[in-house]
């Protein structure tokens, strides 16, 4: 019951209170929407959690929603273990930045006179409520390890059932409680966004990237030229520390490169036996070769083809042979025991057909899903147009 | 007109576009200056293409020591260097995935250069060369997809050069037969084999990169010449030096974007979006196996292909072609606010054909 409110009701109330909440928001209180900025007020310790806590939630709600969007994708990207692995290293290491930031925002805000004097509770109530959902979610990536790779299986389908109005909470129920207390986690959050500061993710100023680059400067003279002498020393310093990191960077780089590049085209060091297994391998290949190529002599020299005995062939599943032209036939057998044998190769852009017949004597070409009848050449409505050439029934 | 005037009229368009008097590096460095306004990001694209060209042309050499390009040995070769040369994975990976990257800022140049119009006169030389560019790297695309001979590989080239004589059906009398001659010559055989695994290797690393190096001296050449377009309508527009403060930042893009594409490559192998089977040498005695589709850059042009008459899709390609090599005459009179809402037209038609293809596909044809 619990589950059902958790995993159903909750997400339709957050998400109703967070659409009917923004709407109301944006119309009511339109120069409000953003989070109210005390970076005014005391901005040292700011930099130490505003810009770590939000340099990891980007990334991670990024990928969270990149994964909502594209689970198909994703699943082939984590199906690599090594990718698994960088992606659940970088997820983790960008919560503990998120932990570390927040930890900090939450510090500054209890502790600076300030600052409080512009803090309201629900502020509290959100910082305290991201805190955990990222402890929740860090503690779902360490004790249920690999959750990039399952998750695109049960939450995503989970999510969408949410989204489409067609509730289905069977693909999470079984979950781990951490799993779950994430997942309403996220609810919660997600319905606070309007009445909270967090509607500022809504009226981030991407446009910033885009518009020419402005220099705000204090108005004042005497500023001004601190700031020049400031500037010409600091430019000095940044000009060493540039060359030498820069240097260094190169050189490291260098070593690096040369490295790979000198082993790249040293060859690999292989044993024997794994000489001998490639060597083998290669020896299939050139034989396979070498029998398309006596076919194709075959073809030139001879006035029929060998396709098979008689006895040998099915009338539910085609024998592929090598036509007059090198292209790919099959041939059948008919129902009047005589055998058929029809071009493979698909009529509209050249496709090889399969060679199963279906119950109504049609074989399929895989590319665009058209099928032809074995027995007159036809096809069904679709992509291809013209009739499949009976190959000359010379055996 | 007579003939003297048409000459000097043909010699003074050819002194406008390639003015001696700027051939100096230090108007052609020294004083450049490149403009700050809104669209300023646009400026960094041309030059992360050269950036994924120039990778292409490092890890393509290196490739080369390795691959063997026969229809017995060009798959075992593949798999060779991909799990037995040291860093072999790395480099070909970086090979498949910058390829795409390229032709993804390839694409975005060019919307966005059509957005700043800046093929106005006297940059029409360098749009030109531009497009050709831009049809290189798809022919660069179609003939390096050919390489591996796995089944995608030999699969997907058969049906594009099929509908090279799909164009038959639509051309009377004797003309009908042309298209299937052209693809048999293309090919070099009756069908895809050894012949046209030589032809295309041949071009894929010897004709394409001779032709884009050309193309790509006097693109760079025009641009350095007559600087970058100015790109917008704003009077007032304040401008940064292109050496070095421009310079800098473009190579720091190329910096990002190397650091982006390495974890790629060492991350992802480029065959993890198609299933296994597809990836297995090439079998001439089978069916094709399902799920084959070109790469992603020609999406754009294959969904279209599936769903609407091929006479259409020809029309449309060949229109699309001349308009894009005859836009600086087109386009002469017509103001940036409508080049841009051009420019967004096309580019939502890419990213949507591009990334919902598949969806549209099954939705219009009723597939499960």
């Amino acid at each position: 019951m619990i589950d059902t409110f958790l995993l159903v009701g909750l997400p339709y109330l957050a998400l109703v209170a967070c659409i009917v909440g923004t709407i109301q928001r944006f119309r009511r209180e339109p120069y409000n929407v953003s989070a109210l900025s005390s970076q005014f007020l005391e901005h040292r310790t700011l930099k130490w959690g505003s810009v770590p806590w939000h340099a990891g939630i980007i990334v991670i709600l990024l990928a969270h929603i990149f994964v909502f969007l594209f689970p198909g994708v994703w699943r082939a990207i984590t199906a690599n273990a090594i990718a698994l692995v960088a992606i659940e290293t970088v997820g983790i290491a960008l919560a503990f930045l998120c932990i570390a930031g927040m930890l900090v925002l939450i510090v500054r805000r209890l502790v600076s006179p300030k600052v409080q004097a512009v803090t309201t509770n629900v502020d509290l109530v959100v910082q305290a409520l991201l805190l955990v959902q990222i402890v929740l979610g860090l503690s779902v990536a360490l004790s249920y390890r690999w959750g990039a790779a399952w998750a695109p299986g049960t939450v995503v389908p989970y999510l969408w059932s949410i989204v489409t109005l067609q509730p289905d909470a069977t693909f999470v129920a079984e979950m781990p409680g951490l799993v779950k207390a994430h997942i309403a986690g996220a609810w919660v959050i997600i319905g606070l966004i309007p009445y909270s500061r967090l509607i500022h993710m809504f009226t981030a100023p991407l446009h910033y990237v885009m518009r020419a680059p402005q220099v705000v400067v204090w108005g004042n003279l005497a500023r001004l030229g601190k700031v020049a002498g400031d500037k010409l020393v600091a430019s000095r310093r940044l000009f060493i520390t540039g060359t030498v990191a820069t240097a260094s960077g190169v050189g490291l780089l260098g070593v690096g490169v040369l490295d790979k590049f000198v082993r790249y085209f040293q060859g690999p060091k292989l044993t024997e036996e794994q000489r001998a297994d490639l060597l083998e391998e290669r020896l299939v290949r050139v034989k396979a070769t070498a029998e398309q190529r006596e076919l194709e002599l075959e073809r030139l020299r001879s006035a029929y083809i060998a396709v098979g005995p008689l006895a040998q062939l099915d009338a539910k599943k085609g024998r592929y042979f090598i036509d007059y032209e090198m292209r790919p036939a099959l041939a059948f057998k008919g129902d009047d025991g005589m055998p058929i044998l029809i071009s493979a190769k698909c009529t509209h852009l050249g496709c090889t057909v399969a060679s199963e017949v279906n119950d109504q004597g049609q074989i399929l070409c895989p590319c665009h899903v058209s099928y032809f009848d074995i027995k007159t050449g036809a096809p069904n409505p679709g992509p291809p147009q013209r009739r499949r050439s009976r190959t000359s029934t010379g055996y | 007109m007579n003939a003297v005037s048409k000459l000097s009229a043909l010699a003074g368009f050819v002194a406008d576009r390639f003015p001696v008097e700027k051939m100096n590096v230090a108007s052609m460095i020294g004083k450049k200056v490149v403009p700050l306004h809104r669209m300023s990001w646009a400026y960094y694209l041309g030059g992360l293409t050269l950036f994924f060209f120039l990778i292409q042309i490092g890890t393509g050499l290196m490739l080369l020591f390795y691959y063997e390009p026969t229809v017995s040995d060009a798959h075992a070769s593949v798999e060779y260097i991909t799990n037995h040369v040291s860093g072999g994975a790395l480099i070909r990976n970086l090979h498949a995935w910058s390829s795409s990257a390229m032709i993804l800022c390839v694409l975005a140049h060019l919307i966005t250069t059509f957005a700043m119009k800046a093929f106005e006169k006297p940059r029409e030389v360098i749009w030109l060369s531009g497009v050709l560019m831009l049809f290189l790297t798809f022919g660069f695309g179609f003939t390096g997809y050919l390489l591996p001979w796995n089944q995608i590989a030999v699969n997907a080239t058969k049906i594009g050069l099929q509908s090279i004589e799909e164009v038959g059906a639509y051309l009377p009398g004797s003309l009908a037969t042309l298209p299937a001659t052209i693809k048999e010559t293309i090919q070099g055989e009756a069908t895809v084999g050894q012949a046209t695994l030589s032809r295309f290797y041949a071009i894929h690393v010897v004709v394409l990169p001779l032709l884009t190096l050309g193309l790509l001296g006097m693109h760079v050449f025009g641009i350095q010449l007559h600087g970058m377009s100015r790109g917008t309508e704003a009077v007032k527009v304040r401008f940064e030096k292109f050496f070095p403060d421009f310079v800098i930042k473009d190579l720091t893009a190329w910096g990002v974007a190397f650091l982006v594409i390495f974890v790629v490559a060492i991350c992802l192998p480029f065959e993890s979006f198609f299933s296994y089977t597809l990836a297995e040498p090439y079998n001439p005695l089978g069916s094709t196996p399902e799920g084959i589709k070109p790469e992603w850059y020609f999406f754009f042009v294959y969904y279209p292909l599936e769903l609407l008459p091929f006479w259409v899709i020809i029309l449309a390609s060949n229109a699309a072609a001349l308009v894009l090599l005859a836009a600086p005459w087109i386009f002469r009179g017509t103001s940036r606010k409508t080049l841009r809402a051009l420019a967004v037209a096309g580019a939502a038609y890419l990213i949507i054909v591009t990334i919902f293809g598949q969806q549209i596909y099954d939705a219009i044809k009723g597939v499960q």
